[in-house]
């Protein structure tokens, strides 16, 4: 009877299962097959064997791009994390702790679009409010360098908030008992901060970093919304160009070649931080 | 302490500053315009009167549809798949798997699997493929954690059937997160950029793919983008101001183990 009554709650899960396999997995899964084909999207798919995946190692772009990513990552997410932390850390008990939060999650949620309209009208370099009124000038148009912080900041301002809900979260997982034994036997508010609270927070903190690679590698929402890749290709990061092959120049087939690229690259980087973090981790934690 | 209190004001003017413009750059009169000048301010009510002929509308319509009936499915699935895991199956990991995956990277597989449903271009590409979320599976699981499980057993006793008592007794004590989930999900689907641009032709694009299309074809009409930005941000921003409270601390107390 126990049995029977388990099964069915089972069969609950049915529906959200179908749509996971046949609209995640499925896919996660063909984009193995649909690297060996020569395919517009439209005409039917011809096999050509392994021809993409030789393409890979030659395509100059492809290359290009992940260094564009890299160059990106590296901007973004210390300054991500550093920010994370700081603000979490900065209101957590204080009065705006509430509001804060609100404000910085914000943007996550507002429409990406309506928000890339906002920043266009706010700090186009040619007419944009605040050029106009501070003169202070970011020449994402027509900059290379300057187009990718562009990128960076709106990223930042959209997912900054994301990244202090998370770290508060764990803030307030550290038990107070142990910050007040600290503090009795004598330790300063900066001692108690260095020395329990920030290293209880490196889970968190790796959770977060872990999060913040696979969403640099993959993600590229803002720059086809801000930069389209430009100009001469400074922000093309992997996303995008994969984007660019697929759905602009119609070459589906060797857009699955640097889908399966983009995958293993990100399991490798996410699995190689993984153990560098933990063991320097568990290193300082011996000391 | 007060260099990180300075971080913070600093980063949150930042962050409030195009928020804020959202909602001014909508009343842009013309004459910003005609003096090639943003910082022409005034009030003006027109740029909401030059919408109609752009489309944008329709474009809302298509939007509410397609994440109605999508958000819906998410939360009746996501309830189903939550009680059965809380139940014992083991689907934890695949949902977390999936948790990672953005579905930005799956394009192109994606595309093959609609294009051989027969669903290119049509309101179920919009909408099949977001009948169940993984995010939405994973804040309900953390919500179930919290009901007490001699209240099923004993509805079970009683001789409910399980979907009786998912819908009767599980669902009114996870009104919070269920509350919470619709927001996020409401917003997830909403936001979508690129997949309907790809999936769908003009007919069927959603708010985002008409904000992209306009902000490229008519990118020196101010007034016009603004108010398009702030209509299509419009249902966004009302929710969020709703249930802001409750978001957050779902949001925070599902991290928080």
């Amino acid at each position: 009877m126990i049995r029977g009554v388990r099964t069915r709650a089972y069969l609950l899960a049915l529906p959200a299962t179908l749509v996971f396999a046949v609209f995640s997995l499925v896919p996660l899964l063909s984009v193995l097959r649909f690297a060996t084909w020569r395919w517009s999207g439209t005409t039917d798919p011809v096999p050509v064997g392994a021809a993409n995946l030789t393409r890979l190692l030659s395509d100059g772009a492809l290359w290009a791009s992940l260094g564009t990513t890299a160059m990106f990552a590296a901007m973004a997410l210390p300054t991500f994390l550093t920010l994370s932390l700081v603000i979490a850390l900065a209101i957590e008990g204080t009065r705006y702790e509430r509001a804060i939060k609100a404000l910085l999650f914000a943007p996550g949620l507002i429409t990406v679009g309506g928000s890339a309209i906002a920043w266009y009208l706010l700090y186009n370099p040619d007419f944009g409010l605040i050029p106009e009124l501070t003169g202070l000038v970011l020449p994402w148009t027509s900059q290379p360098w300057a187009a990718l912080i562009y990128v960076v900041l709106f990223t930042l301002w959209q997912q900054t908030g994301y990244g202090v809900l998370v770290t508060s979260a764990a803030l307030r997982g550290i038990p107070r008992e142990v910050k007040e034994a600290a503090r009795v036997d004598g330790a300063t508010e900066g001692e108690v901060r260095r020395r329990i609270v920030l290293p209880m927070l490196g889970p968190t903190m790796l959770f977060l970093t872990i999060i913040g690679t696979v969403f640099s590698l993959q993600s590229y929402t803002a720059v086809y919304l801000l930069t389209r890749g430009g100009p001469f290709g400074s922000t093309r990061v992997l996303g995008y160009y994969l984007y660019e092959t697929a759905f602009e120049r119609y070459q589906l087939g060797y857009g699955a070649a640097i889908t399966l690229f983009v995958l293993v690259i990100t399991l490798l980087v996410a699995y190689l931080q993984a153990r560098v973090l933990a063991r320097r981790g568990a290193s300082e934690a011996t000391t | 302490m007060i260099v990180m209190r300075l971080v913070t004001v600093a980063f949150a003017t930042f962050v409030a500053l195009p928020l804020l413009w959202l909602v001014y750059a909508a009343f842009i009169p013309a004459e910003a315009l005609v003096r090639a000048n943003l910082a022409t301010f005034g009030f003006s009510l027109e740029n909401f009167a030059a919408l109609g002929g752009t489309g944008l509308w329709r474009a809302m319509a298509v939007s509410f549809s397609a994440t109605g009936l999508a958000v819906a499915g998410q939360l009746a699935f996501g309830l189903g798949a939550a009680y059965a895991i809380r139940n014992g199956l083991r689907l934890l990991a695949l949902v977390m798997l999936l948790l990672a995956l953005p579905s930005e990277l799956l394009l192109v597989p994606l595309y093959r699997q609609l294009q051989t449903m027969a669903l290119i271009d049509t309101l179920g590409a919009l909408v099949v493929p977001f009948l169940a979320s993984p995010l939405v599976v994973f804040l309900l699981l953390q919500g179930l954690r919290r009901v007490p499980w001699e209240v099923i057993e004993a509805a079970r006793l009683d001789g409910a059937g399980e979907i009786t008592i998912v819908r009767r007794v599980v669902a009114p004590i996870l009104r919070p997160e269920l509350t919470a989930s619709a927001v996020l999900a409401f917003a997830a689907h909403w936001n979508l950029v690129l997949y309907p641009r790809i999936m769908t032709s003009e007919a069927l694009w959603t708010v985002q793919a008409f904000l992209t299309e306009l902000l490229r074809a008519r990118a020196f009409e101010w007034g016009l983008l603004g108010a398009a930005a702030l209509v299509a941000s419009l249902p966004l921003i009302v929710l969020y101001l709703f249930f802001e409270k409750r978001i957050i601390e779902v949001f925070e107390s599902g991290f928080r183990s």
